[in-house]
């Protein structure tokens, strides 16, 4: 492995390499409501050191990453890097253990700019990053409950692949494809942004964020339908697939008297029937509007509420991160 | 329930035990055994075998090795509405839950200005002689008898451990039986029925006229052959089993040293800071002009508990001990 | 599954987190001003987590309480009067003037008591938790500990036997960031004191201790799982306490900074709570300040009830001692 470091530090065309480990991830209720495992920090801590062993094997020698509140970042770069040679930086991010730190240190890789991203954590982690910077070059590697985004790969090859993009011995547009996302306008407020699924409720409130009561599910706007994914995606996915490839949306809307079911596991274990009213495909651009009192869940938790009477528009465009696919980039990486 | 001692029965302590928490099993429908080995090995030393094929595994619980946790559950199980009898294996482990013993199940019904009570009996197993060494061999009553709100009996013989675990499960307060290893194979009448040994009433178990011999535990034996060796030297003793040393029966001890004017104390524990100085400060305010001689007292040198039998053997008090402190005591 | 949560049980949640708060924030003054005896360890920052658990409670489940235990009392259901009379050693309080600040209990509310133990809560409550298996009534327990607790052996014990036993028991840790001055980083290795549930057998879930709707909803889900025999839960509630470790000022230790506590009070539960409320239209500002008012006016009648009773007469020492 050393020697495998020094000859791709002697190919001396190393770019700044980004990585960003969500703590929070992995904790929420799904633990309980549903059959979600914890994801305990120490598992995290030994993925990041697993990934960035494969990156600082793969020549990276410029590491710049969010100092999450845990150090589990800082606590894998001691670990992995007494041998290897490389320089770690912190961005400048904020402390405030919320989504805000992710998506302050997401925006300081952006102006940088970083190579790319490789981020720890579920959906709503990678959401948090393209709040940051919402076409950031990407490799997410799950470390959340149900997730559709991130790619369950060993995180020694996801960081070797990773290497391969940053240092440029693989290209970015080879191996990289933009993700669709919904954009989210909501009246006198700032913007949002989903990846996957964008949720109107009848919750009045955010709470627990948790998304697992199918009775108060009013719309689902989601950029990709899949019937092998668990959660929101799901519902849309078993009655009318639709993959991130495909130029369009789908909407559904829910309606709990609805004599149409769907049985989906909208959380790890947790089937539900959903009422279903209304089920189509969107266009890119197609705006939708609802009207609170509403809750809106972004990738599986729920994030905004709307007051009695306030606007949000919601769209699918193809503006969304450029996400890495690392298995081709290996097999691109070995071919070259 | 007055004391009963019909239908004359023999069994060994070790029985006695099973068949005084039989009883309350039986009685007290709130009433469940939880501690360490108890329910499918019986207790290491066998007192509650049988007792999960008869009550059930709801009523007669393994817990794991975990002091603290098994009086926190008797507490608040005794809180919430039980009658638990909770187990310590060994006397010494007091120490890993001491906090619950002392912090919580003693002051719990004081701190809350008596809204609360705490029926919890806890059997525990003290007493050295089996080379069990330092720390399965105490004697900790001392620990025990210092903190207010909490009851401590010690039976000496099968019919006081049946009747004393009863009256202990009876009583609407903690109480801590102070069970002995070293007596389990000791036979003794044990009738079949229902029975209760008053907690704080003392026993006088030899009457005599000039000597007054306090013996807690154990070395109530030990303190009747040497009854029977101070004969020779004109020495009528009369031996006291206090059976319970919170409360302590003062008034049966007092009256004794009223009448033969000289007491000794003796018990298995370290001398030094051991219960026998309470007794002894006790018989000295209250029977000072009665005494003819300074109160003695007999009890472990001042060292852990040795291994080797040969250690052992000196260190735990016994008859001929008893027999030379009393010699010295009385100038013979 | 759950209702949504309705505006009745918001607004109860409020009314108890304002009672702490003006009840804490009071008595902090008292003591500090030499009328109340002793030691005050207070609740203020804290008031969503035992709000938002309580609301999901009867006065049948129990739950033991900590050194820093008025607000659970409160949020239990515990009267001004007593709880006041209580903390001025008055024998008209819950404990007849015998207990105190740290041991506030009473039977009927199922409250097993405040404890000065750090630590000594969870085994009694894991031992209610078993008489409610044992009487099969349905009871939930619910201990309270903090961060500093987490590493109390006793913890570890009673969380270990109420995953063997599968018992009706929600062990609630408030990570407060502190174990009484020192920072958590410097009393254990880990961040989430929930990671350790899996260790024990049961789920951990964190959530965020200064949004009461979000704790209400964790918790409802895991007293339901607990009274519906599916076993325990290890809920961390991360929160904050703006005064010190005890009394308002305390010891002005240097310990914390005043940003840090700054940064937290923007975060207040209470504020929080009562904005989103207003976005909702579910209380004004006028029903708000209605509600301080209130419990204002009864903070001071229950001081009143406090310095106007007797103290306990020393013949009385005595008799709680024994049953």
């Amino acid at each position: 492995m050393t020697s495998n470091t020094n000859q791709a530090t002697d190919a001396g065309n190393n770019q700044t390499f980004g990585v960003i480990a969500n703590p929070a991830s992995g904790k929420d209720l799904r633990r309980l409501v549903a059959r979600a495992s914890v994801f305990d920090n120490q598992e995290k801590q030994a993925i990041v050191q697993r990934a960035l062993a494969g990156a600082i094997a793969g020549g990276v020698t410029d590491i710049r990453y969010m100092p999450d509140t845990h150090g589990i970042t800082e606590c894998a770069l001691k670990d992995v890097g007494r041998d290897a040679p490389f320089s770690a930086i912190a961005v400048d991010s904020t402390d405030t253990a919320t989504a805000l730190d992710t998506i302050s240190a997401a925006r300081a890789m952006a102006a940088l700019p970083c190579a790319l991203v490789m981020t720890l954590g579920g959906d709503g982690t990678n959401r948090a990053v393209c709040l940051g910077w919402p076409d950031a070059p990407l490799l997410p590697i799950s470390t959340g409950t149900n997730n559709v985004f991130p790619t369950l790969i060993e995180a020694t090859v996801a960081g070797a692949a990773a290497a391969a993009v940053a240092t440029g011995r693989v290209a970015l547009a080879d191996v990289a494809h933009q993700n669709k996302v919904v954009l989210i306008e909501i009246d006198d407020e700032r913007d949002d942004i989903a990846l996957i699924d964008a949720v109107v409720t009848s919750d009045r409130f955010v709470g627990s964020r948790a998304l697992l009561e199918p009775d108060r599910l009013r719309l689902l706007l989601l950029t990709r339908a899949e019937p092998a994914a668990v959660g929101m995606t799901a519902i849309g996915g078993l009655m009318r697939p639709m993959p991130d490839s495909e130029d369009a949306g789908l909407l559904v809307e829910c309606d709990p008297a609805s004599e149409r079911k769907v049985n989906a596991p909208i959380a790890p274990g947790h089937y539900r029937p959903i009422g279903i009213s209304n089920l189509r495909a969107v266009a890119l651009g197609e705006t939708i509007v609802i009207e609170g009192p509403a809750a809106l869940a972004f990738d599986g938790e729920r994030e905004r509420t709307l007051k009695p009477g306030q606007k949000a528009r919601m769209k699918i465009m193809r503006c969304g991160p450029r996400v890495i696919d690392p298995v081709k980039t290996m097999r691109l990486l070995a071919a070259a | 329930m007055a004391e009963a001692a019909t239908k004359p029965r023999t069994l060994p302590y070790v029985a006695a035990i099973t068949d005084g928490v039989r009883a309350v099993l039986n009685e007290q429908p709130t009433a469940f055994v939880a501690g360490e080995d108890v329910a499918e090995a019986g207790s290491v030393y066998g007192y509650y075998n049988g007792l999960l094929k008869e009550f059930g595994p709801e009523r007669v619980i393994d817990t794991p090795i975990s002091e603290a946790g098994i009086v926190g559950l008797g507490v608040g199980a005794a809180a919430a509405g039980c009658r638990p009898i909770i187990d310590i294996m060994f006397m010494d482990f007091l120490g890993e839950c001491m906090d619950e013993v002392a912090n919580q199940m003693a002051k719990i019904r004081f701190m809350f200005g008596g809204n609360t009570s705490l029926p919890v009996t806890m059997l525990t197993m003290a007493g050295a002689g089996a080379s069990l060494a330092a720390q399965h061999s105490q004697s900790l009553e001392a620990w025990i008898c210092h903190l207010p709100g909490l009851k401590v009996v010690m039976p000496t013989t099968p019919y006081d451990a049946k009747g004393l675990i009863i009256a202990a499960a009876r009583d609407d307060n903690p109480v801590i039986v102070v069970l002995n290893k070293m007596s389990l194979a000791m036979q003794g009448e044990v009738p079949e029925e229902d029975y209760e040994i008053p907690i704080g009433k003392a026993n006088i178990v030899r009457q005599g006229s000039n000597l007054t011999i306090v013996a807690l535990g154990r070395m109530m034996h030990e303190a009747l052959k040497a009854a029977d060796q101070l004969k020779e030297f004109g020495i009528d003793a009369e031996v006291i089993d206090p059976r319970s040393l919170q409360p302590f029966d003062t008034d049966t001890v007092t009256a004794s040293v009223r009448k033969t004017h000289r007491a000794i104390v003796v018990h298995e524990a370290v001398r030094f800071g051991g219960f026998g100085g309470e007794i002894a400060a006790q018989i000295q305010e209250q029977a000072f002009d009665y005494l003819d001689a300074p109160v003695g007292r007999v009890g472990a040198p001042f060292s852990p508990v040795p291994f080797s039998p040969a250690l052992e053997a000196h260190y735990v008090p016994n008859a001929e001990r008893i027999v030379a402190e009393t010699k010295r005591l009385l100038g013979l | 599954m759950s209702d949504a949560i309705s505006k009745e049980t918001l607004l109860d949640i409020h009314r108890r987190m304002v009672r702490i708060r003006h009840f804490e924030s009071t008595a902090g003054k008292l003591m500090e001003d030499g009328k109340i005896p002793g030691a005050l360890h207070l609740y203020v920052g804290q008031e969503a987590v035992a709000a938002g658990v309580m609301a999901n409670l009867t006065d049948e489940d129990q739950i033991t309480s900590t050194h820093r235990g008025h607000g659970h009392c409160i949020a239990k259901g515990g009267a001004f009067n007593e709880m006041f009379a209580e903390l001025y050693g008055k024998v008209t309080g819950y404990c007849k003037g015998k207990g105190g600040s740290m041991h506030i209990s009473n039977q009927a509310l199922g409250i097993l008591g405040a404890n000065g133990i750090v630590g000594g809560g969870p085994p009694i409550a894991m031992g209610a938790a078993f008489a409610n298996k044992f009487h099969k009534n349905g009871k939930v327990a619910v201990p309270f500990f903090g961060d500093g607790a987490s590493n109390e052996g006793s913890v570890h014990e009673a969380a270990n036997m109420a995953g063997l036993y599968k018992l009706p028991i929600v062990f609630v840790c408030e990570n407060n960031g502190y174990g009484e001055y020192t920072p958590q980083a410097k009393h254990q290795a880990i961040v989430d004191v929930a990671d350790r549930a899996a260790g024990y057998g049961m789920p951990g879930v964190v959530v965020d201790g200064m949004d009461a709707v979000a704790v209400y909803e964790a918790a409802r889900e895991a007293i339901n799982r607990a009274r519906a025999g599916d076993g325990p839960t290890l809920l961390e509630c991360k929160t904050y306490r703006y005064y010190d470790h005890v009394g308002i000022r305390g010891m002005g230790l240097n310990y914390r900074t005043d940003e840090e506590v700054e940064e937290w009070k923007k975060k207040d539960a209470i504020d929080a709570l009562e904005r989103l409320l207003a976005d909702q239209q579910m209380l004004s500002a006028d029903e708000a300040k209605a509600v301080h008012d209130e419990v204002l006016a009864e903070v001071a009648t229950a001081i009143k009830f406090a310095e106007d009773s007797p103290l306990p007469d020393p013949s009385t020492l005595l008799d709680d001692v024994y049953a």
